[in-house]
């Protein structure tokens, strides 16, 4: 079941189009990467998602009507968008209750989730003396309150140690895996939710660059493999007849040691494929590895 | 809307800031209550045995009328200045409903100003008519009204600053446009313009409390009148407060 569906979506501000014709979809009990760099409009796109941002054209919908138009947002979607939006001098479970007598909720949801997400202990303590960890566990927990479907997050980990950090993709799985949850989490930083997400969506300057499967994204076959081979002349050519693109290796600190070694950076093959025509070109192998930085490596020059 | 409204108020309640509020009200209304009693009958001062001394002695209790205003500010500037409003509009994304509960809640909230304000006043105004002598029949026939213009006044200033801080967005800002306005232009064309100043929400106040004018000023608009003009200034804050609101996107 389709729980988001973003269609041609756009967003200026002034003269600055922060969102351009981005257009993807997230399936219930899914966890999809929404990434790009800092400014891409992964905000605003979310923003408009959630109706706080009014869109220029395009349309965002979630369970397939708008967001001012679902009955009950919160128990339909639970939003997690930046960690300091709270009144300093209100207790954790005030602020929840805010939440839920806003929503009609009843009150005891604010101590179940504050329970949820592991702040029980510091629900009657200000949120003016919360770290920035336990701001975005008070956040996730305003998310909660709800029981909603779908969850949306816009970088959810920024402040958190590693093992928040951790904790949070257990939740997470939790959420998609269990309860059968559509999560959208952005981040700037692949590395950060590669362990977790199914699916990744990538914007760069406000359009689509990519969406699909995480798994595809690393063995769609551009990902860069590192070959050293003594004849690196012979098996360049052959690689490329078998369909790689070959590049000689970006000139090290050491060149000469290197380029008598042969070192290749191969695209569009896998090893195991690179394997095989070495063997057929009976062309002795000392290196073939894929580059450790590999989905760093794609990401960044999808978003360059 | 209930439910809004109620969770309005519990916003307001559960922070301090309300309370330092209401205590300067009160301050501000119990100076007002000694000066007048202090210095009744001297040169320039109504006696509070008679009836026009006594009405302004018991008008003391809406002296506070810039917090009332300043609450109402932050009602709407501090959801945009720790980003609470991002958490109320993804509740209600209908933004004319939190408007509208929004501006319930600066009524309610007023009114508690105002009637903390006129129980001070009485506690502290029965027995200074009392021990100057005079008889409390002096403010019988006046005494409802002025509660009701007091607690009024109070509702009002409230949802302008509610309207301010909406228009403004920013919490100084309307703060200082606020005071200035209450404190010092108001107060200026009250008494030196009065055929101005009697249109003004604050020459309205003293209109429906009965307030004597200055001496040889223009006379104010009669009670109901300027009970009118408050309920007419109210709807003006209040579209005030709702169009900008509406319209603005939380980034």
């Amino acid at each position: 079941m389709t729980a988001i569906e973003i269609s041609q979506l756009t967003k200026t501000f002034g003269t600055v189009r922060a969102v351009d014709g981005v257009s993807f979809t997230v399936e219930a009990g899914t966890i999809t990467g929404f990434l790009g760099p800092n400014g891409a409009g992964k905000t605003t796109t979310l923003r408009c998602l959630l109706g706080l941002v009014a869109a220029d054209s395009g349309t965002a919908l979630i369970n397939g009507q708008s967001y001012a138009h679902l009955g009950s947002p919160i128990s339909a979607v639970g939003a997690v968008l930046e960690a300091t939006s709270f009144h300093p001098g209100r207790t954790a479970r005030n602020h929840l209750r805010v939440l839920c007598v806003s929503a009609g909720l009843p009150e005891s949801r604010a101590d179940e989730a504050l329970e949820q997400v592991g702040l029980a202990d510091a629900a009657g303590q200000r949120v003016g003396g919360f770290s920035l960890g336990m701001r975005q566990r008070l956040a996730l927990a305003g998310a909660l309150v709800g029981k909603p479907k779908v969850y949306i997050l816009d970088e959810p980990s920024n402040g958190l140690d590693p093992a928040g950090i951790q904790w949070l993709r257990g939740f997470l799985r939790y959420l998609a895996e269990e309860t059968g949850a559509a999560v959208l989490v952005s981040s700037h930083v692949l590395a950060e939710v590669q362990q977790t997400v199914d699916h990744v969506v990538i914007i760069a300057k406000g359009k689509l660059v990519h969406q699909g499967r995480l798994a595809d994204l690393t063995v769609n076959g551009s990902t860069p493999v590192r070959v050293v081979a003594r004849e690196a002349d012979r098996l360049g050519p052959a690689l490329e007849r078998a369909g790689g693109k070959v590049d000689p290796a970006p000139a090290p600190e050491n060149a000469a040691a290197e380029s008598a070694a042969g070192v290749l950076t191969v695209r569009g093959m896998t090893p195991e494929a690179i394997g095989q025509v070495a063997l057929d070109e009976r062309v002795v192998l000392s290196e073939l590895v894929r580059e450790r930085s590999g989905l760093e490596q794609i990401f960044l020059e999808l978003t360059a | 809307m209930t439910r809004l409204v109620k969770a309005e108020l519990l916003k307001v309640f559960t922070t301090r800031m309300v309370w330092g509020m209401l205590a300067l009200s009160l301050g501000f209304t119990l100076i007002s209550l000694a000066a007048l009693s202090i210095l009744s009958g001297q040169e320039g001062v109504p006696s509070i045995t008679e009836s026009a001394g006594a009405i302004a002695l018991f008008s003391s209790a809406a002296s506070g009328l810039v917090f009332a205003f300043i609450i109402g500010t932050l009602v709407m500037t501090g959801e945009y200045r720790f980003q609470t409003i991002t958490h109320t509009f993804l509740i209600t994304p209908r933004r004319e409903r939190v408007v509208a509960a929004k501006l319930a809640a600066c009524a309610v909230v007023g009114a508690i100003f105002g009637v903390a304000g006129m129980l001070l006043s009485a506690v502290v105004a029965v027995p200074a008519i009392l021990i100057k002598g005079g008889s409390l029949s002096v403010i019988d026939g006046d005494i409802a009204r002025v509660g009701v213009g007091v607690i009024a006044a109070m509702a009002l200033y409230t949802i302008l600053g509610l309207a301010m801080g909406s228009l403004l967005g920013n919490q100084i800002a309307a703060m200082v446009v606020g005071i200035g306005w209450i404190y010092v232009l108001e107060n200026l064309l009250v008494v030196l313009l009065p055929s101005v100043g009697r249109w003004l929400p604050g020459g309205a106040a003293q209109a429906v409390f009965g307030v004597a004018p200055p001496i040889g000023g223009t006379p104010y608009l009669p009670a109901w009148g300027g009970a009118l003009l408050l309920a007419g200034y109210a709807l003006v804050f209040a579209v005030v407060a709702s169009t900008t609101t509406i319209r603005r996107d939380i980034t």
